[in-house]
Formats: structure tokens, C-alpha cells, sequence
């Protein structure tokens, strides 16, 4: 085994003088799906967001500590670059309203300078069917993506993500705006994509994080409490605290 | 305790709340009934006002027909009324200041909504409030001091040499002519096309701009990608908003476009518009010429409404729009999803991670195109970055041309008005003679005590009218609003807060020239006329601030058995209280900047006012009526009207900016 796809150490986050990560320190190892759970506030996504440097586009906000992609410092690198390797998905599906879903999924390799439109339609065609979407959308492509159902949409915005060939997937509570049917899909999409990607989701849900995840991070109060292997997690954590969350006696 | 001596004193207690809960509802519904009544009786209004125009326009458009559109030539003293000229000159100059100021607005918007930090953008976004606060006639007074002389001995010449004076730069620069008038509605109508494009784009969601951002786009491309898309219908109606400013604005052009009468030969032509001309006339016409007026007033109005009803269309649009992406995800139509039953195709195995099918299992590795862009990236970046960088500068020139007028206003006015304001008897002295330093001693600097008399008393006269039915109008359309007469309405106000002032002062004169011709130019009459141009005003903002208020206030308070109208009249005004008390400093403070509604109506006066029922003076009027005096003293005094206007705009608008602020800190947050 090589080493972790991305390695966290001593991450310090603040908005403004308000800190909301107090030096967190872990690693997300290659071609696995890892969840970040926690009660709300408490540092979930601003996390997810530090990973791929989107943080700090929030006016005021700032980061300390390392991370490292591939033993890369993050923070050394150009940010559009991190974010090409960095992939995101959000909490709402996020189409971009006057775009097709055709057009809507090759965005990212059109800002990488992808003109021609035999490699165009392969990548999109190649995202389509990784996002479990092209089923759903196949002769209907130039239709704008918004037309699509919530969950769509939502498949939609990973196969945008995806496009672009990221190595580390960002989901953000992806499926708390959907409903279960949407959801279920979206749990399976995460199985398949965690065999090639490295997948950090983060959920409010913990039966998901339990379903989807190899590892599992506890976060409370900006604190990482406790991370390690899902089942250890949900069935014999270390910490009395941890425990107490994921027997849902707090949260 | 009261209550406690066991369920025996219960009835007659419940018997007392029965008892106020009937009298709060009997009061409610008079209240309701009240609002209601307001709101039909300025609809009653609105449509006196077309009916006034078009009644007093017939003798002209029976005697002229078509000719009052067609004809070129206006001679009121053989009874020859053709306004095509005026026509062109007014297309001509709207279209032509709107070519200048959009681009600059959209690059002052891109600044402000995307690429400038917060700070920067809170103050510049103030100034560009303010220099949509500034009155017309300060702008035209500005324009005619410092802008007809640059464009006069520099700007026009110029153009003339490097176009070897062809056909649009032909003639003689004066300065005072259709390219001026262009350039100062430019100035103009800028700050109000880029505060609703801004608005518009601050409309789109954060997370569409981060979602481009993760996909590695610059903020720039970010930008194009995510936010001018979905933000276009709103930056048109700002645009066509600009452009309905530009036809109907009166004060300015009548400042510095020069007055001619015939079809314009080149852009440094003097010309006259459908609004100058009215504003020129009206007051020395006789009966035959105020009807053909009233006639070009009505084509005014028609091109104007159309202009901004196109606009509040597009905005409104846009508005529905960004509350459906609002609904909850599953609500939204489904226009592409499959058959019920075919849900599931695609997923042959719904088991586990251990099931997983090996045909998604995609080569690791990336494919050799791929790694080559990876390798081609940081020379692409740079480019990319270059971009952002040139997008970034070149906007924020934009907002640096944007504010300069503003910088010259003022420093202008310290600079000519300072002394004069410093001056005590500025404020009490009436307008001394005029007097010519060189050839006699001991010039005395006058006052503009009516003047300010003036405006104080139009203002609380309109403010008497307009504040209590705009509020109450207000109020119907957000709280009982949910039928179609009240939607109507509410679009009907959005649309007739852009009707230009000027048929305002024109209905509100010929009504009164009907009806009492003595007091038809008198402070009555004055603040009639502006107080018509406040009630959309302070309707529009009621509504808004109470629509802000959450339907689960409102469900809370009657969920503790408040009935209805009562909940209206204490909790929600109680919530939206801020917001309806900035909206009506504001319109106060328009209507204090107002000149045109007054030309006709108050008329100006030199001394202090002797009754309601006679003409009034106001500080707009004595910059309108001495802008262009040749002796110093009045120049100052002019001056100093300025710089007290200025400084009183500067004022409401902090004061507004402050309490506004407070008003919505919390929900910008979120």
C-alpha cells in the first residue's frame, strides 16, 4: 500500500477571529470512501472546504496548517490546479442554469482548453455513464440541466466533477436535498466511484456514512474526536463521546 | 394571584378575551377596508392622470393627427405642432448615453458583485447609491460648468479633427448640443444600471460560483460561467430601466442640449426633446399650444411605459425564476425523468460495495490527452491568470470613471459654494441684486432662505400626503396582495415609479388650470405634484419590507389566537418597521432633489412664501432658474443651493445606509 492521497496536519481554520478547526490532523488513504460526520456546526464542511482550497475564497476566512496531496503541499500549489485534482460536489445540486447537460459537463475540460469535440464527447459520454446518468439523459443532452429531477441534478453535478479526471472526490452532504429513491442511487454511485477515486463525503446521516464508508471521521466543536475504520467506529469507538453520537444520544 | 382561585373565575375571564378579540377584529377589518380603499383610490389616480393627459391633449391630436408625430416643424404662433424632430432627438440621445454607460455599468457590477474584497465594495457600492441619489439639476449644473467647456474647446474639436468632420462631427462644437446631453445621461442612468445588474448577479447563488471554482475556474471565468448566464434577464431590465430614465429625463438635457428645433444634422447639433420641450413651454402657452403640449407629454409617456414595462417584465421574470430554485429539489419539474418502473436501469446489482459491476471500474491511469493537459496546465493558467488580471483592472477602471463625476461635483461645489455655506445669512437672506464686482463695490452675497423654506414646506406637504397612502397601499398589496387586482396593482407601482417626472407636474398643472387657474403654480399644487412621485415609491418599499417579513412570524402570532388584521397592524409592521421608515426618507429625499414635477406647479419665488395657495420657491428651482447667470454672486449662491442639497442627499443617504444596515445585518449573513 501506498502512501495516503491526502495527508492533514495541524489544520487551523478561521472566519474572521472566529476559529472553527482546531489543529486537526489526518489521512484520507487512496481508493476509499471516507465520511466526516459530526452535529451541525461543527466544522464539517468548512473542512471539506479547506481541502480543496475553497475556504479561503470566503472573505476573511483563513487557513493554517499542512495539507498534502500526494505529498504535495496544497497550499504551494496554484489553486486551479489543486481544484483540478480536487473535485467538488455540493450540498444542492448546483447546475449551471443557462448550460446544457451536455454543456454543463464539459465545462471543466473547456476551462482546461479542451476545444475538440471528439474528446469532448467522449469525456462527457464517459461521465454520463460513470454518474449512473446517461441512462436517464441519453438523446436528450442538449437540454438544460435544470430541467433534470433534484437527484438528476444532482448526478449531473458529480458527472461535472467528474469529467475533469479529479483523483479526490469532495461530497458535500450530497444527498440531504434529495429525497430516498434520489439518495439511494447517489450511495450507490459513491460505492463505485470510491474503487477509483478517493472519496470524502461528508454526512449528516449516519446510517449513510456507515453504508458508503471505509473510514470515518468524528468531528465535534472543530474538534477531530476520533478517526478510524467505519465499522470500529460505529461499533467500538475509543471515545465515550463518539459513542454517544452514533448511538444518536446527542446531535 | 388573579386566576387562581380555581375554574370558577375561568368564564368570565374568557368572556373578556372573546370580548377584545371581537373588538380587534372589528378593528382589523376596518382596517383592511381602509388599506384597500387607499390602494383603489391610487389606482383611481393613475388613471386620472392618463385620462387628464389624453383629455386635454384631443383638441391637438384632432387638429394635427398624424402630424404631431410626423411633422418637422413646431410653431405654435401659426398653430403648426410637429414633434418628429423632438422625437429623434430624444431616441438619439437615450440610445446613444445608453452605448456609453453600459458598458462601464457592467464592468462597475462585475467589480462590485464579484472581484472587489468587501470592504472596497461596501464603499464604493455607497458612493454609486449616492451618485444615483445625486438631483438632476445638480448634474445639469455640473454638466453645463465644467463639461460644455471641456466639450467645447477639447473633446469636440477633437473629434472633429481625427473624423475630418464627417457626417456625425460635422458643424460648429459648441458644447451645448446632442452629444453633451448624451455624455450627462450617460453619467446619469450609469448608477442605476449598475446597481440592478449588481443586484441581479448578487442574486445567483453562492454555491453556482464555487461550483466553477472547483472545477478550477478563475474567478473571472467563474463569473461568465456561473453568474452573467443566469443574472442576464436582470441586467436587461436594468439596462432598459437606464434607458427609460434617459427618455424621460427633462432637467439635465434641458440644461445642455441648446434648444433647437429642427431635425439634428450631426451630434453636435443643439436639439430639443419631448421632455425639454414641455419643460420649456408649458407655463407661456396659450390654450391651442398646452394641448399639443400635453399631446407630446402623452407620446413621452408612450414610449416610456413601454420601455419600463419591457424592463419590469425582464426583472420580474428573473425574480420568479430565483424563488423556484428555492423549492425543494423534488417539487421542481421533472421534464426529463424516465417512466415510473425504469427508475432503477443502470444498477443491475443493488447490493453492496462487494457487488459492485466491473464495468464502471474505469483505467486508473489517465489517458495520455489528459496528462498532457496536466502538463500543459501552468502555461495555461498563466494566460488564464493574465486574463483575470486584465478583467480585474479594467472593471475596476470602470468603477473609478463611474465615480470621477462624483468626485467633480463635489469638489466643485466646496470649492465655488464652500464660503457661501459657512456663511450664516446664506440661510435666512433672500436673493440680493445682482452685481458685477468690476465695475461696482460691496456685492452682496443674498441667501437662499426662500428657497430652503421652500423645500421644507414641499416636502412636508407631500410627505403629509404621500407617506400615510403609500404605506397603507403598501400594506394591501403585501398582506391581503394574493388576488390578481392586487398583483396588477403592485406591478402597475413598479412601473410608474419610472414615469417621468415631468408629466407629473404637467398633470397636476393642467388639472388645476381646469379647475382653479389661481392657484395652479402655488406650494399646493407643488406638493401635490410630488407627492404623487412619492407614493410608488413609499408603496414599493412597504411592500418589499413587509414581504421580507417571514410567513412563520405571521403563522406564530396566529397560532397564539391574534386574529388577522391585528397581526398585520402590530407584528409584521413592527418586524418591517426599518425598512418602511428608509423607504420613506428616501422618497423624501428624491422629492427634495425633484425639479422637473416642480417648473410648472410651485414655479419658483423670489421672496418668502405667502401662503399655500401661492407660487413657492425650493433649492432645485433656484439652481434651474440661475445656472447660467454671468454675475459671481449668484453663481455662489447657486453654488452653495448645491452644496446644501449635496450635503443634505449625503446625509439621508448615510443615515438610510446606517439604519438600512442594522435593518438587515442578520440576513446577509446567512
Amino acid at each position: 500500500m501506498e502512501g495516503p492521497k491526502l495527508q492533514v496536519s495541524g489544520l487551523n481554520a478561521y472566519f474572521g477571529s472566529k476559529q472553527v478547526l482546531y489543529d486537526l490532523s489526518l489521512q484520507f488513504p487512496d481508493r476509499a470512501a471516507s465520511a466526516i460526520i459530526g452535529p451541525s456546526g461543527c466544522g464539517k464542511s468548512t473542512f471539506l472546504r479547506c481541502l480543496n482550497r475553497l475556504h479561503e475564497e470566503v472573505p476573511g476566512a483563513r487557513v493554517e496548517g499542512s495539507i498534502r496531496l500526494d505529498g504535495q503541499e496544497i497550499s504551494r500549489l496554484n489553486e486551479v490546479a489543486v481544484r483540478c485534482r480536487v473535485g467538488m460536489v455540493f450540498q444542492k445540486p448546483t447546475p449551471f442554469p443557462n448550460m446544457s447537460i451536455y454543456d454543463n459537463v464539459a465545462s471543466g475540460l473547456r476551462l482546461l482548453g479542451v476545444r475538440s469535440r471528439d474528446r469532448l464527447d467522449e469525456a462527457v459520454l464517459a461521465s454520463l455513464k460513470q454518474a449512473a446518468l446517461w441512462e436517464e439523459v441519453k438523446g436528450n443532452v442538449d437540454a438544460p440541466g435544470i430541467r433534470l429531477s433534484g437527484g438528476q441534478q444532482q448526478r449531473l453535478c458529480i458527472a461535472r466533477a467528474l469529467a475533469v479526471q479529479p483523483e479526490v472526490l469532495l461530497m458535500d452532504e450530497p444527498c440531504s436535498a434529495l429525497d430516498p429513491i434520489a439518495t439511494t442511487k447517489i450511495e450507490k454511485l459513491v460505492l463505485e466511484l470510491k474503487r477509483t477515486y478517493t472519496v470524502i463525503i461528508v454526512t449528516h446521516n449516519l446510517a449513510q456514512a456507515s453504508r458508503v464508508s471505509d473510514h470515518t471521521a468524528f468531528l465535534y466543536l472543530g474538534k477531530l474526536v476520533e478517526f478510524g475504520p467505519t465499522q470500529k467506529i460505529f461499533e467500538r469507538p475509543d471515545e465515550a463521546l463518539t459513542e454517544s453520537y452514533v448511538r444518536g444520544r446527542f446531535g | 394571584m388573579p386566576g387562581e382561585g380555581g375554574l370558577g373565575e375561568v368564564p368570565p375571564r374568557r368572556e373578556s378575551i372573546e370580548r377584545r378579540g371581537s373588538r380587534l377584529r372589528i378593528l382589523g377589518r376596518g382596517f383592511h377596508a381602509l388599506s384597500a380603499g387607499v390602494a383603489v383610490g391610487w389606482l383611481l389616480l393613475v388613471a386620472l392622470l392618463v385620462g387628464v393627459l389624453a383629455w386635454t391633449a384631443r383638441s391637438a391630436i384632432r387638429h394635427s393627427g398624424s402630424f404631431l408625430l410626423l411633422g418637422a416643424e413646431w410653431d405654435p404662433n401659426r398653430q403648426i405642432f410637429g414633434a418628429a424632430p423632438f422625437i429623434v432627438d430624444t431616441l438619439l440621445t437615450s440610445l446613444l448615453a445608453l452605448l456609453l454607460a453600459v458598458p462601464v455599468a457592467l464592468g462597475v457590477a462585475i467589480f462590485l458583485s464579484e472581484l472587489a474584497p468587501p470592504r472596497v465594495r461596501d464603499v464604493v457600492s455607497y458612493a454609486v447609491d449616492l451618485l444615483a441619489a445625486v438631483p438632476s439639476v445638480i448634474y445639469g449644473f455640473w454638466a453645463f460648468i465644467v463639461l460644455v467647456p471641456l466639450m467645447a474647446h477639447t473633446v469636440e474639436p477633437d473629434l472633429a479633427r481625427t473624423t475630418g468632420g464627417t457626417l456625425l462631427f460635422s458643424g460648429l462644437p459648441l458644447g451645448v448640443d446632442l452629444l453633451t446631453s448624451s455624455l450627462i445621461l450617460a453619467v446619469m442612468i450609469l448608477p442605476t444600471i449598475a446597481a440592478l445588474s449588481r443586484e441581479a448577479m448578487r442574486a445567483v447563488p453562492r454555491q453556482l460560483r464555487e461550483s466553477a471554482l472547483s472545477l478550477g475556474a478563475t474567478r473571472w471565468e467563474a463569473t461568465r460561467m456561473a453568474v452573467l448566464g443566469p443574472a442576464r434577464a436582470g441586467i436587461l431590465g436594468g439596462i432598459l430601466l437606464g434607458l427609460g430614465r434617459a427618455i424621460g429625463e427633462t432637467i439635465v438635457v434641458a440644461m445642455v442640449i441648446g434648444g433647437g428645433r429642427t431635425y439634428p444634422t450631426s451630434l453636435f447639433s443643439p436639439g430639443t426633446t419631448l421632455a425639454t420641450i414641455i419643460a420649456d413651454d408649458l407655463t407661456s402657452a396659450a390654450p391651442p399650444e398646452v394641448s399639443a403640449l400635453v399631446a407630446v407629454g402623452l407620446i413621452l409617456l408612450g414610449i416610456t411605459l413601454l420601455v419600463n414595462l419591457g424592463a419590469r417584465l425582464l426583472i420580474a421574470r428573473e425574480r420568479k425564476e430565483s424563488e423556484e430554485e428555492e423549492l425543494p429539489a423534488h417539487s421542481r419539474p421533472r421534464g426529463l425523468l424516465p417512466p415510473p418502473g425504469a427508475e432503477f436501469r443502470g444498477f443491475a446489482h443493488p447490493g453492496g460495495a462487494g457487488e459492485a459491476e466491473a464495468v464502471l471500474a474505469e483505467p486508473v491511469e489517465l489517458p495520455a490527452w489528459r496528462r498532457q493537459l496536466q502538463a500543459q496546465l501552468p502555461g495555461r493558467l498563466r494566460r488564464r491568470r493574465a486574463l483575470y488580471a486584465a478583467v480585474a483592472v479594467l472593471t475596476l477602471l470602470c468603477t473609478v470613471l463611474a465615480l470621477a463625476p462624483l468626485a467633480s461635483i463635489l469638489y466643485t461645489a466646496v470649492q465655488n459654494g464652500g464660503r457661501a455655506v459657512v456663511t450664516p445669512s446664506f440661510y435666512t437672506d433672500t436673493m440680493a441684486p445682482a452685481c458685477n464686482p468690476a465695475t461696482e463695490h460691496n456685492c452682496q452675497l443674498g441667501g437662499i432662505g426662500p428657497a430652503l423654506q421652500g423645500t421644507l414646506i414641499l416636502i412636508g406637504l407631500a410627505s403629509l400626503i404621500a407617506i400615510p397612502i403609500g404605506i397603507l397601499a403598501g400594506i394591501y398589496l403585501a398582506e391581503y396582495g394574493r388576488n390578481r387586482f392586487a398583483r396588477s396593482l403592485s406591478f402597475l407601482t413598479e412601473v410608474m415609479t419610472g414615469i417621468p417626472t415631468i408629466l407629473i407636474g404637467t398633470f397636476v398643472f393642467v388639472l388645476f388650470l381646469a379647475e382653479d387657474p389661481s392657484i395652479a403654480a402655488s406650494a399646493t399644487t407643488g406638493g401635490i405634484a410630488l407627492s404623487i412621485l412619492m407614493i410608488p415609491l413609499v408603496t414599493r418599499t412597504t411592500e418589499e419590507s413587509l414581504r421580507a417579513v417571514p410567513d412563520s412570524v405571521r403563522e406564530s402570532a396566529r397560532a397564539l389566537g391574534f386574529p388577522r388584521h391585528w397581526v398585520t397592524l402590530r407584528v409584521t409592521l413592527g418586524c418591517a418597521r426599518g425598512g418602511i421608515v428608509t423607504g420613506a426618507l428616501l422618497a423624501a429625499s428624491r422629492a427634495g432633489g425633484e425639479t422637473a414635477a416642480l417648473l410648472m406647479t410651485a414655479q419658483g419665488f423670489q421672496y418668502y412664501s405667502l401662503g399655500l395657495g401661492r407660487p413657492i420657491d425650493s433649492l432645485t428651482l433656484v439652481i434651474f432658474t440661475t445656472f447660467g447667470t454671468p454675475y459671481p454672486n449668484w453663481q455662489e449662491v447657486t453654488w452653495g443651493a448645491t452644496l446644501v442639497l449635496l450635503l443634505v442627499m449625503l446625509t439621508i443617504g448615510l443615515a438610510t445606509r446606517i439604519l438600512f444596515h442594522r435593518h438587515t445585518a442578520g440576513a446577509e449573513v446567512t
